[in-house]
């Protein structure tokens, strides 16, 4: 403790540092916001993907089929298959099981992010999933739906209670498990009514009743229904982040944003320092300090400032991360790539943002910065 | 004995506007080394533009500067600051000390610098000029705790802790009272004396220019006796 107060006395940069705690703190600050903003939402990207990915994948079914002009995986409201598919798809040898959903995507109750609605056919929907009812009923009426355990504690949709879908109050009757496609559930025609597509649905799950015989029902089912898309459920995974449109491009935007918002800050504050401390520039010139010793004095703080930013954003963003899974239905998910993107990015930004204030100190008049009031 | 610090025919004119203003018109000076040397001269009358072109933190607009056989008006910028960091130490009359670092950590500065990031002040010089400039017991002082003799005192020791061919001082006792004007004049000669430093000293106070070996007398940009 005693050789660290030593090192803030007597080192330069350290020194510089704590004499302007504001302005090392605003900096800080600037810097952490750069890095919470890339690690939490790609945190939030990646880990809401994989949770929709994970509910998908627990649907029960081999198979899904959907219009090609559609895809159930996107985001779009879209009613555009016949249910009348399902009794074809029912008649192909091999499959045992089918249901038609329709998915319906509105904004997140919680203001952030999206969230699904499934309209389902219960028995048949049941029978493929294993879904069941824990508490309550199903739905019997049109403004009555059914979540699951998660939706039911986070959002406190408890028995009884009431929830917004397309803009109105419905009824939670129920609440199942296992989670499975969308958290909140209603019935088929219900959605159909709502959405004005009678006899409509988005895509329809299929039970083999072998699931080694998938790929062998699957090409059974483009010979007998082609033009349209059957995928295997299995691998959703496979392209499942590419299939959300503008999704790269907003994590390119959030790493933009954060690197501009990072580097001005670092610009701003030792441009700000550098002139309060002209004339201390003037005399490490006049002891002799190189141009590159100057700009290694002023780079270093920038550093250390970054360094600590970046810590303390990385910090920020897991209890942030903590917050949000604990009173939203959010799921995160940190991925190590970009907590190491993001601490390159805290770092360059302050290197950078320090340069043109470091090259313009170093480039000052040696006679005129001594002068300097 | 060769000059340790030399020019020939220095000019110097700055540019005010669209005019032409001679600061230093053909000096001519030579120290020896281990000479104590005042000069002296009304003001505006180029000391200041002198000492800092001896120092190399000017450039002169003609003439010649040598300094222990290095011709500062020869090299580059990056070569005159190199010079600067081996041979010269300057002596501020405000001090000029880093408010933020205590004692200690101005003086570490200074060996960092000319050391190139290896602290190569011997412990014995060292100790034999803080004990000179009686700093034994101010070292972990910031300068805000210290008075102003005992500031100015810091700096000459900032100044000869590399042991350079040169001090250049600028008024040193300028900003002090007359008790503590007359330590650091006094402190100034015991270098002289004791490590036989070269010194070349600006100053109004005639005083200060009686514990000199030399003064130097300026007008008008010129050497008028020396």
């Amino acid at each position: 403790m005693a050789s660290l107060k030593a090192m803030m006395r007597d080192n330069l940069v350290m020194s510089n540092i704590c004499q302007r705690p504001t302005r090392a703190l605003v900096s800080i600050a600037g810097i952490a916001l750069g890095v919470l903003l890339v690690v939490l939402n790609t945190g939030l990207v990646h880990g809401i993907m994989s949770d929709r990915m994970r509910r998908e994948q627990s649907l029960g079914a081999e198979l899904l089929f959907w219009r090609s002009s559609s895809s159930n995986l996107s985001p779009s409201s879209v009613l555009s298959l016949h249910v009348r598919y399902a009794e074809l798809l029912r008649q192909i040898p091999g499959v045992r099981l089918v249901s038609p959903v329709a998915r319906y995507v509105q904004s997140g109750s919680s203001g952030i992010g999206i969230e699904q609605i499934d309209g389902i056919e219960f028995d048949t929907y049941a029978a493929i999933s294993g879904l069941r009812i824990v508490e309550g009923r199903v739905f019997q009426n049109d403004d009555e739906v059914i979540v699951d355990e998660l939706k039911a504690e986070k959002s406190q949709a408890r028995v009884g209670s009431e929830i917004q879908v397309f803009g109105r109050k419905m009824k939670v009757v129920g609440i199942y498990r296992p989670e499975s496609g969308a958290r909140i559930k209603m019935s088929l025609q219900a959605m159909q009514r709502a959405q004005g597509a009678p006899d409509k649905c988005t895509f329809i799950m299929i039970k083999c009743e072998d699931p080694e015989q998938q790929l062998e029902v699957q090409q059974r089912i483009n010979a007998a229904l082609p033009h349209n898309t059957v995928q295997l459920t299995r691998e959703i995974a496979t392209g499942f982040e590419r299939s959300i449109p503008g999704l790269a491009g907003f994590v390119n935007a959030v790493l933009a944003l954060s690197t501009v918002v990072s580097t001005l800050v670092i610009l701003l504050a030792m441009y700000t320092t550098i002139t309060e401390r002209t004339r201390e520039i003037g005399i490490l010139k006049s002891l002799g300090a190189s141009k590159s010793y100057i700009i290694g004095v002023i780079e270093k703080e920038a550093l250390i400032i970054s360094s600590i930013g970046v810590v303390v954003g990385l910090v920020a963003s897991v209890v942030a991360g903590w917050g949000i899974e604990r009173s939203t239905i959010l799921k995160l998910e940190f991925r190590w790539l970009w907590v190491v993107v993001a601490t390159l990015i805290g770092l360059a930004a302050g290197l950078i943002g320090a340069l043109y204030p470091a090259v313009r100190a170093a480039n000052q008049d040696p006679v005129k910065a001594l002068a300097y009031e | 004995m060769e000059p340790i610090l030399k020019t020939e025919n220095l000019t110097m004119t700055y540019r005010v506007g669209k005019v032409d203003v001679p600061a230093l018109r053909g000096v001519n000076l030579s120290v020896a080394p281990g000479e104590f040397v005042a000069i002296m001269g009304p003001s505006g009358c180029g000391k200041s533009t002198l000492l800092h072109i001896l120092g190399g933190l000017l450039k002169p607009t003609s003439g010649r500067v040598i300094v222990d056989g290095e011709d500062l008006t020869a090299v580059s910028d990056a070569a005159r600051t190199e010079i600067r960091r081996r041979k010269i130490g300057f002596v501020f009359q405000r001090f000029n000390l880093f408010p933020t670092l205590t004692a200690e950590g101005n003086l570490r500065l200074a060996e960092h610098i000319h050391g190139n990031n290896r602290r190569q002040t011997d412990a014995e010089t060292r100790r034999e000029v803080l004990k000179l400039l009686r700093l034994e017991n101010k070292m972990r002082h910031k300068p805000l705790e210290l008075s102003g003799g005992e500031q100015q005192r810091v700096a000459i020791a900032r100044a000869v802790i590399n042991r350079p061919a040169i001090i250049l001082a600028d008024e040193p006792t300028g900003n002090l009272d007359s008790e503590n004007s007359a330590l650091v004049l006094q402190m100034l000669a015991e270098l002289n004396k004791q490590f036989r430093q070269t010194i070349v000293m600006i100053t109004h106070n005639p005083e200060a220019a009686a514990v000199t070996e030399r003064i130097i007398e300026m007008r008008d940009g010129r050497i008028i006796e020396s």
